[in-house]
């Protein structure tokens, strides 16, 4: 027997066919499929590093003075990063929002109990310096307990942020051996700034 | 001899209008061994179907006056030297200029194969021979090209073309075709033609988007994208036994393929990921819809309407110039979309590198040679192994690295398919715009 032409059975198809597709694909998440989008740099950020000692804090340090500054300056961390990155000079709004984003930082750590005491950094700190071998042994030999009283972590990385040049350091980022050598130069100058403070106390 | 006749002027038809795609795949080796610009070697594309679209009409004249089999015989071999010429082409000028010629002798060589196989096959049957072969080649096109490229290289896409239409101009000749002239008796077809135009536009969409974000965006080998892309002469394959099986009238079966087609293009703009298997389905609606809609759009426009060279012309004009008029709208979209990825890209990547479980100097490392190789491709969706492969990494440290490596290339898979989203969106909306072509009522002529 012949069937005559059936107006709805293939448009039904189609759309059964087409729904099940999209809808397929709607619920496995084709809508959202984007790249990853950058979190709030003012929400509070858990923030951890693979390294230890200096290394560790600094990491920790940056990634949530970034955090920080970015917040300020109301642009996400990584579009921050990115235009630190490249060349060209600095504003005097990203150097000081990326200041007071590393000490926000610094007390953020002092207030969650992860900044560690001076003490977890004083062989390292010996081991890559030029002092007397005398006095490093002479430091080496001072309890722990007498090194945390004599330098606050939190007093010497304020004190280092606050000597710190980051309009030079950050036109210096592709020479590791220049940024060294000026993380140093902050850190010697703040920790003997630290132990004078520490002196002006007691007498 | 006689058996072959038929079938060879069928795959010349074919291999016309495979020619439309059939270098998608092979564009960005063409752009490397020709050194030229994308702009340039897009340009290979779109000189083809727009001086067919152009000469197809114009063409279709000479069929009044000469003898068919004549005439079809010389385009062929039009079509072959120029496919010959194609293949030693050494600058991408005479590539193009090349491609203008093989459209001139395809006008020619598709219109006479009409003649030939209606005057072989007789009116309905050789009509429908030929829009079948049409739509196959249509189909087949960038799958054949990306294949051919992968396997030898882009010239032997050209080279393959060559003895098919030599063999196939001796059965040209032994056609005894009789010359009808047939007075002008009807009018083109303009809502067929209409919407065969916005349907081909969109279908540059599927067919040549798609092999460019699955071979660019999503980095697969050409064999691989045009294995993908044989879903959709498959399931163009399927349409016709589904037509038959479920009798729609013909209005309907055209509306329900151009539906078909807007809804695989929706897919494929709201892909869930970069996993090739996510594109069959969509792929699947396109081939249907375009095995449903084309080839009764191009029956609608042809069918028993004389002189039916004429209208063949039409159709094919219509259908060329309507993958012209794809080109020009989507590829302006998907170049400026590519280029606003960038930022949510190197975003992504930025916060990936800033949270990746490395040693900071490690970190530091794999940041500047990913900048580098960012800044080194400009323009382009960069290939972040070779970022990866120069890093002088502690053993420790590597399987890290590997996964960051992974997670990197998958948000860099994220940001290309979203930059061709709009584009395929488009394409949907052009096919819809076929859809309203075809359904919108007719306007009474009152007396």
């Amino acid at each position: 027997m012949n069937r005559g032409p059936s107006l709805l059975a293939l448009p039904a198809v189609a759309v059964i066919l087409v729904g099940s597709v999209l809808g397929v694909q709607l619920a496995a998440g084709g809508a959202s499929y984007a790249p990853l989008h950058p979190a709030d740099p003012c929400a509070v950020r858990d923030v951890t590093s693979r390294a230890a000692g200096i290394d560790g804090l600094t990491e920790r340090l940056v990634l949530l003075g970034l955090d920080g500054a970015a917040c300020r300056l109301h642009v996400s961390r990584e579009a921050l990063t990115l235009e630190l990155a490249r060349p060209g000079p600095r504003s005097d709004a990203e150097v000081a929002a990326l200041r007071a984003g590393l000490l926000s930082a610094v007390q953020r750590m002092k207030a969650d109990g992860t900044l560690p005491p001076a003490s977890a950094f004083v062989d390292q700190a010996l081991d890559s310096s030029d002092l007397n071998d005398l006095l490093k042994i002479a430091i080496r030999a001072l309890p722990d307990s007498v090194v945390d009283a004599a330098l606050p972590t939190d007093d010497v990385l304020t004190r280092t942020i606050d000597d710190l040049d980051l309009r030079a350091l950050l036109a210096n980022l592709d020479d590791q051996r220049g940024l060294d050598q000026q993380l140093e130069a902050a850190v010697t100058q703040a920790v003997q700034d630290s132990l004078a403070a520490r002196l002006h106390d007691l007498l | 001899m006689r058996r072959a006749v038929a079938p060879l002027l069928a795959l010349t038809v074919a291999l016309v209008l495979a020619d439309s795609a059939v270098v998608t795949l092979a564009l960005p080796a063409i752009l490397v061994h020709l050194q030229t610009s994308v702009g340039q070697v897009a340009w290979v594309l779109i000189s083809f179907n727009l001086v067919l679209g152009l000469v197809a009409v114009p063409t279709a004249l000479l069929y009044g006056r000469g003898q068919a089999r004549y005439l079809s015989a010389a385009g062929i071999a039009v079509f072959a030297g120029a496919s010959a010429w194609c293949a030693v082409a050494g600058s991408i000028d005479a590539l193009i200029a090349a491609r203008c010629v093989q459209a001139v002798g395809g006008a020619l060589a598709l219109l006479g194969c009409l003649e030939l196989l209606v005057a072989v096959y007789g009116e309905r049957r050789g009509v429908t021979t030929w829009i079948t072969a049409g739509v196959v080649g249509t189909a087949v096109g960038p799958a054949a090209g990306g294949l051919l490229t992968q396997a030898f290289s882009w010239q032997a896409i050209f080279v393959v073309q060559v003895p098919c239409a030599v063999l196939a101009v001796p059965c040209a000749l032994a056609v005894r075709a009789v010359p009808v002239h047939v007075p002008d008796r009807h009018r083109p077809a303009v809502r067929p033609n209409v919407a065969l135009a916005l349907l081909s536009a969109a279908l540059t969409a599927a067919l040549f988007l798609l092999v460019l974000l699955l071979v660019e965006g999503w980095r697969r080998s050409p064999a691989t994208a045009a294995l993908t892309v044989s879903v959709v002469p498959v399931a163009a394959l399927a349409a016709r036994p589904l037509a038959r099986h479920l009798r729609p009238p013909d209005q309907v079966e055209v509306a329900v393929g151009c539906f078909l087609i807007a809804g695989g293009l929706v897919g494929l703009a709201i892909l869930p990921s970069a996993e090739l298997l996510w594109t069959i389905a969509p792929q699947a609606l396109i081939g249907l819809g375009l095995g449903l809609a084309v080839d009764r759009l191009t029956s609608q426009a042809m069918l028993l309407r004389l002189p039916r060279v004429r209208h063949a012309g039409w159709s094919i004009g219509a259908r060329h110039l309507g993958v012209v008029l794809g080109l020009a709208i989507l590829t302006p979209v998907f170049t400026v979309n590519l280029y606003d990825a960038q930022v949510p890209a190197q975003e992504a990547i930025t916060s990936l590198v800033l949270d990746a479980p490395l040693q900071p100097q490690d970190k530091v490392a794999v940041a500047r040679a990913l900048g580098d190789e960012l800044t080194s491709q400009q323009g382009r969706i960069p290939d972040l192994h070779r970022a990866f492969a120069t890093l002088d990494l502690d053993p420790a440290e590597r399987p890290a690295a590997a996964q960051l490596e992974r997670d990197l290339d998958a948000q860099l898979e994220r940001a290309a398919t979203r930059a061709f989203r709009d584009s395929f969106l488009i394409g949907a909306g052009l096919a819809l715009l076929a859809l309203v072509a075809v359904i919108a009522p007719r306007r009474r002529v009152t007396s």
